[in-house]
């Protein structure tokens, strides 16, 4: 489903990402975890096109978004993200932000992509909020909304960049219940997070990240029990 | 006061273009400033070269010295007043100039505008596949012209009073008026307070809609 091939980036002279290469399968659930500082958020953000490479090369769903005649705007409609700060459109009600996809760039008609929202709302749980601005929601529902709206684009890919970082403790459970369902349900997924539980519970493979070097990789089983680099078992030791 | 009842007729007259010619350059000077800010902000170097231009010569000269060029420098150059009318190309020209001058600060208010929108929201219309041209029709500039609501509408207020330029160039509005009735009644003092009290009146309510608008955006931050 992805490729990820030699990938570099860099700012000016600062290296991030320092030739990173992995494979990432149909239904597969990604974690990567990493310091601070670490190029997951830039890693993730290579994969949608946010950022430019520098070097190497990137597959996702047959589509090769290195190369320059890609249309990167056909290839993200295949690619959800969901965003730290949620960065729901304050201006839309939520009924608006799911459907603005489907009708803006799918060409949907407005009562297709209702239905489609509406059915998106009930797995997320939050049908009774259609008509609501996104700042009349908690951080936890407006997570869940965003997820919605990936979701409504029919995506093949979803990538999460720290999605319950910013949220009470008390919202984070509900927003990593709708990605369970959503990874049992087969979704490709690659998350960044801190939430080492979750990791665990739901990912299928760990890739550790260290200052652009992709150091480790294994089941969770494999980095959370048995780590082989030093970096890993020292970034361990701080946060389990 | 009896001077200026008798004479409050013709004074109107001169005040309904003024209110006219104040409409339809505010209306052509967002076109302008929005068309401007869009080149600015454009990646194409030549486009927003051509902005800058625009902004800076038109920011950088009096307006009085633009309507004189305009209206009358540039029919020196070109029979403009064959192509246009003896007596329309005066008006279209003093209109679209007036328009020019104001599109140069609402380019500045509009480019100021949609840079305040959150970069995430942009990222976030990016990642479901919207192109550019989608992410500032429906996400940026919706978010970025209620911003942009009070200080346009204090550019307008300015706008009212820099048609009282269009006078010396010959153009029929309030202080043309003014200038008339006085010839005629030799009152000068009754009617620039008249014409003065008429500007601030109109000048005074809409910068106070400015400011009536600006609390209540800040009320409903959306
Ligand atoms: N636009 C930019 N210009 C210059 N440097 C940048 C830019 N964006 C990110 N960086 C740098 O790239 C490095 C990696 O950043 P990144 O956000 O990918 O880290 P991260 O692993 O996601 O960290 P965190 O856990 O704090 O989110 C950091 O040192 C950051 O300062
Ligand atoms: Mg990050």
């Amino acid at each position: 489903m992805i490729t990820v091939e030699n990938l570099r980036k860099s700012y000016g002279e600062l290296q991030i990402l320092k030739g990173i290469s992995t494979q990432i399968s149909h239904q597969e659930v990604v974690v990567l975890i990493g310091p601070s500082g670490s190029g997951k958020s830039t890693f993730l953000r290579c994969l949608n096109g946010l950022e430019k490479t520098t070097n190497g090369k990137i597959e996702i769903a047959g589509m090769e978004l290195t190369n320059p005649e890609t249309n990167i705007h056909d290839l993200r409609q295949h690619v959800g993200m969901c965003f730290q700060q949620f960065n729901l459109f304050k201006h839309l009600t939520i009924m608006e932000n799911i459907t603005i996809g489907p009708m803006k760039v799918l060409k949907k008609s407005k009562a297709e992509s209702e239905q489609i929202a509406r059915e998106l709302l009930k797995k997320v749980g939050l049908q009774n909020k259609e008509q609501d601005y996104p700042d009349q929601l908690s951080g936890g529902q407006q997570q869940r909304v965003a997820i919605a709206r990936a979701l409504a684009m029919k995506p093949k890919v979803m990538l999460f960049d720290e999605p319950t970082s910013a949220l009470n403790p008390e919202m984070v459970g509900e927003v990593l219940n709708v990605m369970s369902d959503l990874a049992h349900e087969g979704m490709t997924m690659v998350i960044v997070t801190h939430e080492m539980g979750f990791a665990r519970e739901v990912g299928d493979r760990v890739l550790f990240l260290d200052d652009g070097y992709l150091v480790e990789e294994g089941t969770p089983v494999e980095i959370f029990e048995r780590p082989k680099e030093e970096r890993t078992k020292n970034f361990l030791a701080k946060v389990l | 006061m009896q001077v200026v009842l008798e004479n409050l007729p013709q004074i109107l007259e001169g005040l309904k273009f003024t209110v006219y010619y104040s409409i339809v350059a505010i209306i052509l000077a967002v076109i302008f400033g929005l068309i401007a800010a869009l080149m600015k902000l454009s990646k194409s170097s030549v486009l927003s070269g051509f902005a800058s231009v625009y902004i800076e010569v038109f920011r950088s000269t009096p307006l009085l010295v633009q309507l004189f060029f305009i209206v009358f420098g540039l029919t020196g150059l070109l029979p403009l007043n064959e192509w246009f009318g003896q007596r329309s190309y005066p008006i279209i020209a003093a209109t679209i100039t007036l328009a020019l001058h104001e599109g140069a600060y609402i380019s500045e208010i509009i480019r100021a505008g949609i840079q305040g929108v959150d970069r995430g929201q942009k990222e976030a219309a990016a990642s479901i596949g919207m192109t550019e041209f989608l992410t500032m029709r429906y996400i940026v500039l919706p978010q970025a012209f209620k911003r942009m609501i009070p200080p346009l509408v204090n550019q307008s207020a300015q706008t009212i009073k820099d048609t009282s330029l269009l006078a010396p160039i010959g153009i029929i509005d309030l202080v043309y008026r003014g200038q008339i009735v006085i010839a005629t009644t030799f009152e000068p003092f009754a009617i620039w307070l008249t014409i003065g009290l008429i500007y601030f009146i109109l000048i005074f309510s809409v910068s106070q809609f400015a400011g009536y608008l600006e609390r209540r955006l800040q009320l409903d931050n959306r």
